[in-house]
């Protein structure tokens, strides 16, 4: 038994198919066996000993996992036998479900897990027997990770820390890391790439690279998101958002409009179609309204005919009566009536006084009777003679008068027939033409009340009045909405200030927290250089001599050194044995005393930890900044909600402002028209009544000519009939007088001649009473008196008939003409009352028919403009698409009275379709060409379909407002920002993480290349050197990335307020943020075009070597093919791998740790020459390695093995190992 | 004269190598970077440096609505002659279009299968599909594929996701649908079979 530690034995019960084989390791070992008898299995199982992974074992997918595989049964077991300094103890490997370890603390017995039958016994059974043994055996170990610790000697566990095989420091599973390695590489060549991997993996884990397809995925976010931000914020974009906006208001407008006038349609239709029959009974109703209305004003008319007649003739009779009188009146006074009435009334007083005169004169000639007698008889014959003569004559000449007279009055009749003829027919024609004129005249009259009637009548009243009331209600929504707009615009303005402020405060905040973060950083970076400043000269420094010379001089000197002195290069320390134990040689007991030096791994964990201490800076600077955003997220979904929905509802009020605007003009325009259609209708009436006047104007004119000329021509007639009826009468009485005058000449002759002989009498009587003494003179003068009285009463008598008539007629006639001229008058105002009240009967029945006719007019016209409307419909509306997309409106609408004609909203509606389709077809290229702008899968889900329905269409303008209104695109702006600052932060970290392996790279490359240097190769003067050299990475992503790094370095963590070519993008911000952009978008591409899955630790630089084989130098390159025969790059590559084990081994075990010795596993060395293999296996022992390899067969070269196993399949199948008998050549 | 004395943007290559196939570069084209290519020449100052560049070899950029393309300086009528000729055959193609329900518009998406189905759905639009002539394919999917395909090439559409099939109109749509615009169709009263000639304004 060696004294060191060594896996010294493995053990395989039910494993695969071998049933057990026992296999010692505790040199140099062999496997000899021809492929696929499980050389590489047993190989894989020794490997597991010391990587406990079973999935890095390099089974490949197509074969079963390692647990299916050799943990076939229940009662399959490894067991790995570990030799101590004392006594051995071993691992138990079973399966119980997953895989388990168990430590026993003895060395390894068959009897432990066989039976008498040697049948392997079940692990309780096992476990059982070995407490029955007292033998110690630990719990069961769960997880590969633990029993790793244990293995290399990290447990903690007092019970478990003795089975360790080595003690390994922090960094020990490099050991089987590079173990794995070397036995999965099976490449001939030597490739420095390998190498680096190699390097890389045992210094890495699985998870310490940088996945590119993670970054890209980050990276694509990002561009996606920033190209989508950008084609948003161009100038087209907005041009088209702003139509989109205005057409998806006008479509929207044209819409409802459509979507009202088809309410009205089916309104109209409904209505229509209810009132076509009750239209039709109420025009009927009409009509016989109509009638009765004619017949009534038809008889009033008649009675009040029939009264005027009478009262007319009553009228005709007194002004006959009136007029006879009056013109009797006038004869009378032509005949100077009041003189003979005046000269009547003195007749009695005359009568009296020529009675006196008688009595005097009998008195007088009583004396001379006689005498008297005589002379009176002579006288009175003479007288009478005369008399009779006169009288003859007078008859004569009344016989001529009256002859004339009565020639006189027949010409005077004649004329007076004629006269009355002509007046006759004079009336006649003048009656006509009268009657005629009042017709017209009544015509006239009632034309002017109809007149009267019209301008009084208002047209389409309830339409007006419905309208201007429509209009009423909207001015006050419009007011009610206009003071509600400015409400919400300064609610708008007041949040939008709160809005910014709060930014501006989250900003500064964000700000302050980035300043006073990376302060601190700077502060800890500080404190890490100088750490690493330590670390890196610890080697050459006094610290360095310390570690390497003086045992546990950290509880010594430790105590007492100046920390600055142990970091000293300067200082040159020398071992002097003497006071090696002393202080200058002063003993000191520094038990109590604190120790103040620190050892490499508590500087390694300060730096560590101050490492953290930023990393943990950054992702509070990170969390706090993602709060921000959060808060700044939340600021903007809650303020631009509210700005949203204000937004809104300004916009909504607005637009209904413009509704009602439009809905206002539009009504004006409609109550115009209404008013200028009732003016129209009272314009039309007036027109045709006008016109009726007019012509009955011209008519009357006519007719006042007519009569006019009438009655010119019957003054003519009259004239001419006067001029002859006065010409013949002249003549007549010419004639009269000429013959009575002619009989006047005779008569006076002749009555001179009486009178000479009555004066001859007279003397003889005179000068006979003279004789007889009769006073003649007294007698004279009485008989003078009594002529004077005589004839004065005979003058009377000749009026005496005028003056009878006279009284007659004034008793009977004049006296009364007061009362008949009133009571004419009476009979006119009856008359003129009558009249007026006809004309007021039929002024308010032409109105009352006026009305009614109207009525029946409407009536009418409304029932043939709804036949027309639903003709209209039926035949040129109802089949076409506007019904189709309307029907439902225009079934459901309710029954109503609208102001519009059926016809004219189905015209309007199709007119207005065919306007809405081309609205909407401008509405859905803008949706289209906005939508088309962004890529399919646009953050902002700005997406339509090319078959999407006018809904989708429609919420699509709706969302674009939304996101507007809601500003969400600085939501967008600020999360792109934030996500720039996150993808170069995860890059920048992830680089950070991965480059800061670097300098371990540097470290055990410098210990490869020293220990190639101590290389015995000298001795066989095989290989003279191998150099090895690190070089900068050519790759280009990780050059990006690096590039990355240092950018996030250069700028810190906030960068990215100029992302985009808004307002708060200034200057140098902007230009940042631009460069950082055109990074990550070279990162992008250069991951593309590289099509590398990930960058890991080996992408991060570049190894070279150098080997000398002989003559042969290969010079630095990266892979060597061949520097000579196969068997020499087998050694080589061998050589290369141990070396880098023992790197590895040396630098992750504890330096206490140094008897310990671990396996390399090189499968297929068969090409190898004995002498290689010997210098290979000698080149291993100097560095505690024993090797285990595969050979196809046997060859010789087993002899240079401690052990060789043969492997042979049995029968059954079945894998048989069993030890072959050769000799140890050399060890 | 060299390429760098032009200050010229570095992705010149690449727009020469996209305009002088008498392909077009629109402002919503996504793919190989095309509203990329798109931005650097509507830039005013790339634009005047890459007019003067290209006026060398004899080609002018023209500038469409959102789109560009090359013309070239004294082109032989026979030239002229073709492309007008290549023109005819998308009259019924852009016809066919815009007789769908669906409007095809810039920046519509549409899958060819969607096309055929609302052909095999509508007999007029079947007709109108059918009557194009250059195609052979048996069924409407595959012939309104091929049209899809053509125009793509001519850089008409773009084939937006290949999985399925989706393609958009491009911005160089205006410039097809100008072009068919001021085709006028006369009717040739001598000629007495009703051969219809064309125009070119």
């Amino acid at each position: 038994m060696e004294n060191c530690r060594i896996l010294n034995r493995i053990v395989e019960i039910n494993i695969s198919n071998v049933k057990y084989a026992d296999i010692e390791l505790s040199g140099n070992t062999c496997f000899v066996g021809t492929n696929n008898f499980g050389k590489t299995s047993l190989q894989r199982a020794i490997l597991f000993f010391y990587s406990a992974n079973s999935r890095g074992l390099g089974i490949s997918a197509s074969q079963k996992p390692f647990e299916e595989h050799y943990f076939r049964y229940e009662n399959s077991y490894i067991i790995y036998e570990i030799a101590t300094e004392d006594k051995p103890f071993f691992v138990i490997v079973y399966r119980h479900n997953k895989i388990v370890f168990r430590f026993v603390d003895a060395a390894f017995d068959p009897d432990l897990f066989f039976t008498a039958n040697d049948d392997a016994m079940k692990i309780k059974d096992i476990i059982a027997n070995m407490e029955k043994r007292g033998i110690y055996i630990s719990n069961q170990i769960d997880t590969f990770e633990r029993y790793r610790n244990i293995i290399f000697g990290t447990e903690t566990d007092k019970q478990l820390s003795k089975f360790h095989l080595l003690k390994g420091n922090e960094k020990y599973q490099n050991i089987p890391k590079s173990i794995t390695n070397v036995f999965l590489s099976s490449k001939s060549s030597v490739d420095s790439r390998f190498i680096k991997d190699f390097i890389a993996n045992s210094l890495t884990t699985e998870n310490s690279s940088i996945k590119l397809e993670q970054v890209e995925r980050q990276l694509r976010q990002f561009n996606e998101k920033y190209s989508d931000i950008e084609t948003y914020l161009k100038k087209e974009s907005q041009q088209l958002i702003e139509l989109i906006d205005k057409k998806y208001d006008q479509v929207h407008m044209l819409k409802g409009a459509q979507m009202e006038m088809a309410d009205k349609l089916g309104s109209s239709l409904r209505f229509a179609e209810s009132q076509n029959e009750a239209i039709r009974e109420a025009a009927k109703k009409k009509e016989e309204e109509l009638d009765l209305l004619s017949a009534e004003h038809e008889t009033i008319k008649e009675q009040l005919e029939g009264k005027s007649n009478d009262i007319r003739e009553e009228i005709g009779y007194y002004d006959r009566t009136i007029r006879e009188a009056n013109k009797k009146l006038k004869e009378y006074k032509e005949k100077n009536i009041d003189a003979a009435v005046e000269k009547n009334n003195e007749r009695e007083k005359l009568q009296v006084e020529l009675n006196i005169a008688r009595r005097e004169y009998e008195s007088l000639t009583s004396n001379v009777a006689s005498i008297e007698l005589k002379y009176s008889s002579l006288i009175e014959q003479l007288r009478n003679d005369k008399s009779a003569y006169v009288n003859k004559i007078n008859s004569r000449t009344s016989e001529i008068f009256n002859h004339y007279n009565e020639l006189q009055l027949l010409q005077k009749n004649e004329f007076n027939k004629r006269d009355a003829e002509l007046k006759q027919k004079r009336e006649e024609g003048i009656g006509e033409v009268n009657a005629e004129v009042t017709s017209k005249q009544i015509e006239f009259n009632e034309l002017k009340s109809e007149e009267k009637v019209i301008r009084t009548t208002r047209f389409y009243e309830q339409e007006i009045k419905s309208l201007e009331n429509e209009l009423a209600e909207l001015r006050a929504v419009n007011y009610k909405n206009k003071s509600e707009r400015a409400i919400k615009q300064n609610m708008v303005v007041t949040i939008q200030r709160e809005w910014e402020a709060l930014e501006t405060k989250l900003k500064a905040s964000l700000n302050n927290r980035v300043n006073q973060t990376n302060n601190e950083i700077i502060k800890i970076k500080n404190e890490i250089k100088d750490i690493e400043g330590k670390l890196n000269v610890q080697h050459d420094a006094f610290y360095g001599f310390l570690e390497k010379n003086v045992k546990n001089w950290h509880q010594t000197i430790g105590k007492v050194v100046n920390e600055k002195l142990l970091f000293r290069t300067d200082i040159s320390p020398e071992l002097k044995q003497e006071t090696a134990d002393s202080l200058y040689g002063i003993s000191l007991n520094l038990e109590p005393v604190e120790i103040v030096s620190k050892s490499i791994e508590e500087y390694q964990f300060e730096k560590n930890e101050r490492m953290a201490q930023i990393r943990d800076l950054e992702e509070a600077l990170n969390l706090f900044q993602t709060a921000n955003n959060e808060e700044k997220m939340l600021a903007a979904d809650k303020f631009g909600k509210q700005l949203g929905e204000l937004k809104e509802d300004v916009k909504v009020l607005s637009y209904s402002l413009e509704l009602a605007e439009k809905r206002e003009q539009k009504l004006g325009h409609e109550l115009e028209d209404w008013s200028s259609r009732a003016g129209k209708e009272v314009e039309q009436s007036l027109s045709g009544n006008r016109q009726r006047l007019n012509i009955i104007e011209e008519e009357l004119a006519i007719l006042t000519k007519k009569k006019n000329l009438l009655i010119n021509d019957f003054t003519t007639q009259f004239d001419k009939l006067k001029a002859y009826n006065e010409e013949r009468l002249a003549e007549l009485k010419e004639r009269q007088e000429s013959e009575v005058s002619e009989l006047e000449v005779e008569k006076k002759n002749q009555v001179k001649e009486f009178e000479n002989k009555e004066e001859e009498l007279g003397k003889e009587k005179d000068s006979n009473f003279k004789s007889k003494g009769v006073d003649a003179k007294q007698l004279k003068n009485v008989e003078t008196r009594m002529k004077e009285l005589q004839e004065a009463l005979k003058e009377i008598e000749q009026y005496a008939q005028i003056i009878s008539d006279y009284l007659k007629d004034k008793r009977e006639t004049f006296d009364r003409l007061p009362d008949l001229i009133q009571k004419k008058d009476e009979f006119v105002k009856t008359n003129n009352d009558l009249h007026a009240q006809l004309e007021e009967t039929t002024r308010k029945f032409n109105m009352k028919r006026m009305e009614l006719n109207k009525q029946k007019r409407a009536f009418d016209e409304e029932l043939i403009d709804f036949n027309n409307g639903i003709n209209f419909y039926s035949n040129n509306f109802r089949e076409t698409p506007v019904y189709t997309k309307y029907s439902d409106i225009i079934e459901r609408a309710e029954s109503k009275r609208t102001n519009y004609h059926i016809m004219d909203l189905c015209t309007q509606l199709l007119k207005n379709d065919s306007h809405f389709n081309e609205e909407y077809g401008a509405f859905q290229r803008y949706v289209n060409e906005f939508a088309g702008k962004f890529r399919i899968e646009n953050h902002f889900n700005f997406v339509i379909r090319n078959d999407a329905s006018q809904g989708e269409y429609e919420r699509f303008a709706q969302n674009l407002r939304s996101f507007i209104n809601e500003n969400k695109i600085e939501l967008s702006i600020a999360e792109t920002a934030t996500q720039i600052g996150l993808v170069t932060d995860s890059i920048a970290t992830k680089v950070k993480e991965l480059s800061g392996q670097k300098d371990k790279i540097q470290h055990i490359i410098g210990l490869i290349a020293e220990d190639f240097k101590k290389a015995e190769f000298e001795e066989s003067k095989l290989i003279e050197f191998i150099k090895i050299r690190l070089e900068e990475s050519d790759n280009k992503v990780y050059r990006l990335l690096k590039r990355i790094q240092e950018f996030r370095e250069e700028n810190g963590l906030v960068y990215n307020e100029g992302l985009f070519n808004t307002d708060f993008a200034t200057g140098q911000k902007r230009e940042i943020s631009t460069r950082a952009v055109k990074l990550l978008e070279q990162l992008r591409t250069a991951i593309k075009e590289q099509e590398q899955e990930e960058i890991r630790l080996q992408d991060l630089f570049e190894l070279k070597f150098n080997i000398k084989e002989g003559m042969n130098e290969t010079g630095w390159t990266h892979k060597i093919d061949s520097i000579g025969s196969t068997g020499t790059d087998i050694l080589v590559k061998a050589i290369i791998y141990i070396t880098l084990l023992h790197v590895f081994i040396k630098e992750s075990s504890h330096r206490s740790s140094k008897d310990f010795k671990v396996h390399c596993i090189i499968d297929e060395v068969g090409q190898i020459s004995a002498h290689y293999l010997r210098e290979l296996l000698r080149f291993a022992k100097n560095r505690n390695i024993m090797m285990i390899n595969g050979l196809p067969n046997k060859s010789g070269l087993e002899s240079h093995y401690k052990y060789t196993y043969q492997f042979r399949r049995e029968e059954n199948n079945n894998v048989r190992i069993f030890p072959s008998i050769v000799t140890e050549v050399e060890a | 004269m060299l390429a760098e004395d032009y200050n010229l943007p570095k992705q010149t290559h690449e727009i020469f190598s996209v305009m002088a196939r008498g392909n077009f570069i629109s402002s919503n084209g996504t793919r190989d970077g095309m509203n990329r290519l798109y931005d650097i020449i509507n830039n005013p100052e790339n634009f005047d440096r890459l007019q003067a560049y290209f006026n060398v070899i004899r080609y002018n950029i023209e500038r469409g609505n959102n789109f560009f393309y090359f013309s070239k300086l004294h082109e032989a009528n026979s030239e002229l002659e073709k492309k007008l000729e290549r023109f005819e055959r998308y009259i019924d193609i852009i016809d066919l279009f815009a007789s769908m329900d669906n409007k095809i518009t810039i920046g519509s998406r549409f899958r060819p299968g969607e096309i055929a189905e609302e052909c095999n759905a509508n007999v007029r639009l079947k007709q109108k599909l059918q009557k194009i002539p250059l195609y052979r394919s048996e069924t409407l999917h595959n012939k309104v594929r091929e049209i899809c395909d053509l125009m793509s090439r001519d850089s008409y559409l773009e084939l937006e996701d290949e999985k399925t099939e989706s393609y958009k109109v491009l911005d160089s749509y205006t410039y097809l649908l100008d072009v068919i615009n001021s085709v006028a169709i006369y009717e040739d009263s001598s000629n007495t079979d009703n051969a219809q000639g064309l125009i070119y304004n």
